[in-house]
């Protein structure tokens, strides 16, 4: 009898069963809100995996919007002002995006740490400033429409993606975030994934070690760029409206939060948790008749998720804590009391 | 040559601008982060000094004072039961800027959610003009340049003559051999936390009868400031106040000209600077 270890098996079956009720969901419900919402949080998940991953290189972006937005732009003027067929623009908006983003990090990563931080914040803020004074691309604020995908026939069904009929779309984000997280969870667990962390974790070891620093940010960060292009460029045809304002400095301060929440110990399982959880609980919040509370709701769960779990982990790392006290398992690690012993 | 209004407006935005941006020079050399709710303080203490002066009538160089110090108190208590606790060492430095960006949705909503969207006025705190000639300039104006000089005057003589300054610059240098010498870090970064608040408040009290007041008139100063503080240099006092004037000036002066660039040429300064020379104008070299 092959040795079957349950301690491993069961959070898998259990992960396995909430993958199926996502992909089954629309049998149960085709309310436009419920299954919006999630496909918002899909799209919020991919720019989040991005981030997170440049993350991974200790680095950390303030201008992860500005990809989104210029996912969505290359692709709604390929399609209205170029007359490109929908699919071959989808692809080609994130190769532009990541080939911006390959240019901007051989540029700017040679300054690491917070001076990366901040000029990527002002060059959010300059594709945000383009997009809105630059009316003879981008129509300023008026914004684009982008046309709807066209129909795919399939097997015999009409994959039809008109207005007001979100399971086609609730579809194309479940593929979209599944190739993204096959990706993510494959560089996370190879070679490279492991070059990622040692630069993030001790710089000049790394260094010693003979890896190319440059090389392996700019990979990072074009990866990163590629696949946030593809969730902005998703976003943009989703809401059929590209303005400026919708990728800007605020929403790249919302994907940073969603995966510091979500946690930034797993690529995949943090941001899929971070974004939902978030996404969800602010727009549920903003429902309710009290005016501004989401703001104040948000700004202290997000507070309150960095104070209490420890050690500054996010919210996927309750996840194996879970399991352990389930199978009574000794924690993994103890947290060493010698690391309070901050400089009075 | 742009008009003299434009030059002063420009004086102006740069009065404001540097002193926000001392308080997170202060900040920055003592905590080593960066306190993105800065401009929350700020519009906080617009709001402190709105109600005083209309709710309790109480004169406005006085409400100055009170929403410095309640502001000021608030800072402290982020500092004690965020900050300090995110700063530990075993977090990144990341948590704290994540903290800090929370805060500002958190300040925001409690804002909007206490005293309404509604753009608010102050118009008639120090009415009148001051005729120069060709061109005159408010007195509220003039009172925003002189609150600045004040306040770099006295930073300068506390920071260089004072006890209190000789161990904010100590801890600044180095901190544990700072904390070595009896000096307790921990304190010294609640006082600077405290001092940083209390100047971004009066700041934007002291701004609130120029402009609106509403729940989202900090972020715009925040970015600025932060930026002066970037061009400047981080941790330089000096730079600060290079930074804001430079920032201050163009601004008004490139919107005068051309209105949609100035804040495209401010970005691409900032990232000029910064990928020629990262530790800004007056920063040390990054080891």
């Amino acid at each position: 009898m092959p040795y079957f270890d349950y301690k491993t098996w069961i959070p898998r079956i259990v992960i396995g069963v909430l993958i199926a009720i996502f992909v089954i969901l629309p049998v149960f419900t085709t309310s436009v809100i419920t299954l919006s919402i999630f496909i918002s949080s899909g799209i919020w998940t991919i720019a989040v995996m991005g981030f997170t991953l440049v993350l991974r290189t200790g680095q950390f972006s303030m201008g992860q919007a500005a990809f989104m937005a210029l996912g969505a732009y290359a692709s709604a003027i390929l399609t209205v002002n170029l007359g490109m067929p929908f699919w071959p623009s989808f692809l080609l908006s994130g190769i532009i995006s990541g080939i911006i983003a390959l240019i901007i990090g051989l540029i700017v990563l040679r300054v690491g740490g917070i001076y990366f931080s901040i000029i990527t914040l002002a060059f959010g803020e300059l594709v945000r400033i383009f997009a809105q004074e630059a009316e003879g691309i981008t129509r300023g604020v008026r914004g684009i429409i982008p046309p709807t995908p066209p129909t795919i026939s399939l097997l015999g069904f009409d994959i039809n993606f008109a207005a007001g009929n979100p399971v086609p779309y609730y579809y194309f984000m479940i593929i979209l975030v599944a190739i993204t997280a096959i990706i993510f969870w494959r560089i996370e667990h190879s070679r490279i994934g492991g070059t990622f962390a040692s630069l993030a974790l001790n710089q000049t070891l790394a260094e010693h070690q003979g890896i190319h620093l440059m090389k392996y940010r700019v990979i990072a960060f074009t990866i990163a760029g590629v696949f946030t292009g593809f969730a902005g460029a998703f976003y943009a045809n989703f809401l059929s409206i590209i303005t400026p304002f919708m990728f800007g400095l605020w929403q790249s301060i919302q994907i940073m939060m969603m995966s510091v929440v979500g946690g930034i110990s797993s690529i995949v399982g943090g941001a899929l948790i971070g974004a939902t959880i978030l996404y969800t609980l602010g727009i549920y919040l903003s429902r309710l008749p009290i005016y501004n509370i989401q703001y104040v709701v948000f700004g202290t769960v997000v507070v309150l998720v960095l104070l209490f779990l420890p050690k500054g982990t996010g919210l996927v790392d309750l996840w194996g804590k879970f399991w352990r006290k389930v199978f009574r398992e000794p924690d993994e690690y103890e947290i060493p009391e010698e690391s309070e012993m901050a400089v009075e | 040559m742009p008009p003299a209004e434009i030059l002063i407006d420009g004086l102006v935005q740069s009065c404001i601008y540097i002193t926000m941006a001392f308080g997170m020079v202060l900040v920055f050399s003592i905590l080593g982060i960066l306190n993105w709710t800065h401009g929350q303080f700020y519009m906080l203490g617009a709001f402190v000094v709105y109600y005083s002066i209309t709710a309790a009538g109480i004169p406005f160089p006085l409400s100055l004072l009170i929403s410095g110090i309640i502001i000021g108190a608030l800072g402290m208590l982020v500092e004690r039961f965020v900050i300090e606790r995110l700063n530990a060492p075993g977090y990144g430095m990341m948590y704290v800027s994540v903290a800090t960006l929370a805060l500002i949705f958190f300040f925001e909503g409690a804002a909007g959610m206490a005293f309404g969207l509604m753009d608010k006025g102050l118009a008639t705190v120090l009415p009148g003009v001051l005729n120069l000639g060709s061109f005159s300039v408010s007195y509220q104006k003039i009172a925003v340049i002189i609150f600045t000089l004040v306040v770099m005057i006295i930073m300068y003589v506390v920071l260089n003559r004072t006890k209190v300054g000789l161990a904010i610059r100590a801890a600044a240098q180095e901190s544990v051999a700072a904390s070595l010498y009896g000096i307790s870090v921990k304190r010294v970064s609640l006082l600077v936390m405290g001092i940083g608040c209390a100047l971004a408040a009066m700041a934007g009290a002291i701004m609130a009868p120029v402009y609106t007041i509403n729940p989202f008139m900090g972020r715009i100063p925040m970015i600025f400031s932060l930026l002066a503080i970037i061009i400047g240099g981080l941790g330089s006092l000096t730079g600060a106040i290079v930074g804001g004037i430079i920032l201050g000036f163009l601004n008004s002066v490139i919107a005068y000209y051309v209105s949609y660039l100035s804040e495209f040429v401010l970005f691409m300064l900032v990232i000029i600077i910064l990928l020629v020379r990262p530790q800004g104008l007056f920063g040390a070299p990054i080891k």
